[in-house]
């Protein structure tokens, strides 16, 4: 059953095909001088556009920018996520229905819907132009994604553990900590993932509230753009972006697809 | 879990253990287990119960006797499909407790600043007349009658109806395509082709168009070049249907990792002594999918199907750097004239949009709703 067979081969060679070579191209150009520099002519490899990102203050404060709010959002979402799944998972409740179709709703509604009263909320409360905001913004989707992941990792525990836990004598909180999250440490790992990747590729909320600071990568990407555009620097910065990503691809190989584990 | 459930019919046990031979490794509890368990096993079948933990104590479930006797009267096949339409119950009752709310609180708080608030909050504004912010005007439902009568409404709805459309009935065949195909191949290439597919999904939104504007640049770009090569004219700044294919392959390469990991994962979750009962029925593989692996499926593919649908119907970012809704209006899509709202800083006309297109997501979401809530969920099956 589990054979090789050359006709398989074949077609996840030209899937390969198809989502690499885009992708390689992008890598080429960041590796190539698109602009004449002094001492590198135009069109030659160099790795130019990556010494001028570790010269550029501006790009360097948006990678940390990015990693900070994404960081922040994800671990938002773990801590407040985990016990709502929980009480999806073991409970039953006024509501409990009601509540999980408004997540499924706010997880499909389009960002661009909610970005104009984000906008205007969140610059007067003064978070505007900071990862914080962002981080916080990008809940609206998150939230969701992490409770759903999460409640179907528990529901695969057996109640069991939670009864012996509690009756030996552990509160709530330290029956999550010490019981519940090492036995859905992949949910967990699985969750964090997808909350990553999803915050990480984000740019309607993120484009319209950082107007004017406080900018991730990917709208540091756009403000590279203008009359002279650096092509090979954008795409550098776009190769920058991309390796977290696969970073974390790679951590979770394993897990990804037994992370969907949906109710409706 | 399902592992060992599967054996019993003296029959056709020993075909079952060569295979199982191939499939598993020696510790299969079918080998090791007398013939006791095994008959308990059938019992476990069907009252939905792990197999494992029965096989512990075989004694202990007298109701495994009389049911064993009328499984064995059944072929396979019905015993199969008696399965299919009375799942086991894999989740007890749930304990009712009000207390539970307070474990959401947290969650549902954020959801409200971030979600309900602004939700409100566009609502309103979708009554006003906003030119500065501080001093708006009321004109009630003016903004909406503006929408509801405009032509422009309805072509955005039909383009982005046909794009949807377009997108689910590539990318959903292909993604369950692919999915079968790793189904029959050896974990190494599953993984491989598994973080290969999802490294579009990364990619920041913004780039997405950048990337593949330069891939089909004709100056520089691989495919621009060799399209230049083979003589084809391609030119998807003013060609509609050149900038429709540029979309849609786009996106496919964008997010047909996301339906290929939730179709693998549905095909993961049918457990193996399915394919032993469907091999010992001679069952083709069509109808192996058709009605071992698709129906298990389901949940899964609900989900992509509603995510891709949603996430394609009001595609915005990668449309609007493609060709900015053109040309000449062909690609210009829901979110497309609503981003341009938004961008004149037209704060009533734009909130009475993102009313109109939120009360579609509803309306979509609700009918999913309404379509899968009959069948049950398929849970904890794909975690184990």
């Amino acid at each position: 059953m589990k054979s090789l067979s050359l006709g398989r081969i074949a077609v996840f060679a030209v899937l390969a095909a198809f989502i690499l070579v885009p992708l390689a191209q992008t890598i080429i150009i960041s590796l190539v001088s698109t602009l004449p520099s002094d001492g590198i002519p135009e069109g030659h490899f160099s790795l130019i556009n990556y010494q001028n990102i570790l010269q550029s203050a501006v790009l360097k404060q948006a990678i940390l920018n990015s990693v900070i709010y994404v960081v922040l959002n994800v671990a938002l979402c773990l801590v407040v996520g985990l016990p709502a799944a929980y009480a999806f998972s073991r409970y039953s409740f006024v509501g409990d229905r009601q509540l999980f179709f408004l997540l499924l709703v706010f997880r499909i509604t389009p960002t661009v819907v909610l970005s104009l009263p984000i906008f205007v909320l969140f610059s007067q409360i003064g978070l505007e132009n900071t990862p914080v905001g962002i981080a916080l913004v990008h809940c609206v989707f998150n939230i969701p994604i992490s409770i759903w992941i999460l409640e179907g990792f528990i529901s695969a525990v057996p109640r069991e553990l939670d009864e012996t836990a509690f009756l030996d004598g552990h509160s709530l909180a330290g029956f999550f900590v010490r019981h519940l999250v090492p036995a859905i440490a992949p949910g967990i790992g699985v969750a964090a993932f997808f909350c990553f990747v999803f915050s990480w590729v984000e740019v309607v909320l993120a484009r319209i509230l950082t107007t004017t600071g406080g900018k991730p990568i990917t709208m540091a990407i756009n403000a590279l753009f203008g009359f002279r555009t650096d092509v090979g620097l954008v795409m550098a910065m776009t190769v920058l972006a991309i390796v977290p990503g696969i970073a974390t691809i790679y951590f979770a190989r394993n897990h990804l697809a037994k992370g969907f584990v949906i109710r409706t | 879990m399902h592992q060992a459930s599967f054996a019993g019919a003296a029959v056709w046990k020993p075909l079952l253990v060569l295979r199982r031979r191939r499939l598993e490794p020696a510790h299969s509890p079918v080998e090791r287990a007398p013939s006791s368990p095994e008959r308990a096993a059938w019992g476990c079948q069907i009252s939905g119960l792990s197999a494992g933990d029965e096989a512990s104590y075989p004694e202990s479930n007298p109701g495994a006797r009389g049911l064993e006797g009328f499984a064995r009267r059944l072929s396979p096949a019905v015993f199969l499909r008696a399965e299919f339409f009375h799942p086991p119950q894999l989740f007890e009752m749930k304990p009712y407790d009000n207390k539970a709310w307070l474990l959401v609180l947290p969650a549902l708080a954020i959801m409200t600043c971030v979600g309900i608030l602004p939700l409100v909050a566009v609502t309103n504004y979708s009554f006003l007349d906003i030119f500065d912010l501080r001093n708006p005007t009321w004109v009630g439902v003016d903004w909406y009658r503006n929408i509801v009568i405009s032509q422009r409404f309805y072509g955005s709805l039909g383009r982005s109806c046909l794009f949807s459309a377009m997108i689910l009935s590539v990318q959903m065949p292909l993604g369950i395509w692919i999915a079968l195909l790793l189904h029959r191949s050896n974990r190494y290439i599953v993984s491989t082709v598994l973080v290969l597919v999802t490294v579009p999904l990364v990619v920041p939104w913004n780039m997405i168009p950048v990337i593949w504007l330069n891939f089909i640049n004709p100056g520089v770009g691989l495919a621009g070049r060799a399209m230049a090569w083979l003589g084809i004219g391609f030119d998807y700044k003013f060609t509609a249907l050149h900038t429709w294919i540029v979309l849609i392959v786009m996106d496919t390469w964008h997010w047909l990792g996301l339906v290929v990991v939730l179709s693998y994962a549905g095909i993961s979750s049918v457990p193996s002594s399915y394919y032993q009962a469907a091999a010992i029925d001679g069952a083709s593989r069509w109808q192996i999918f058709r009605f071992i692996q698709l129906p298990k499926m389901q949940a899964v593919l609900s989900m992509a199907l509603l995510l891709r649908f949603m996430d394609s119907f009001m595609i915005y970012i990668e449309a609007f750097r493609i060709n900015a809704g053109g040309p000449d209006g062909a690609t210009s899509f829901l979110s497309l004239d609503l981003g341009e709202d938004i961008q004149s800083f037209n704060y009533g006309p734009a909130a009475a949009r993102s009313i109109v297109y939120f009360l579609i997501v509803m309306t979509v979401a609700w009918a999913f709703r309404m379509a899968t809530s009959t069948r049950k969920p398929v849970a904890a099956e794909l975690v184990g």
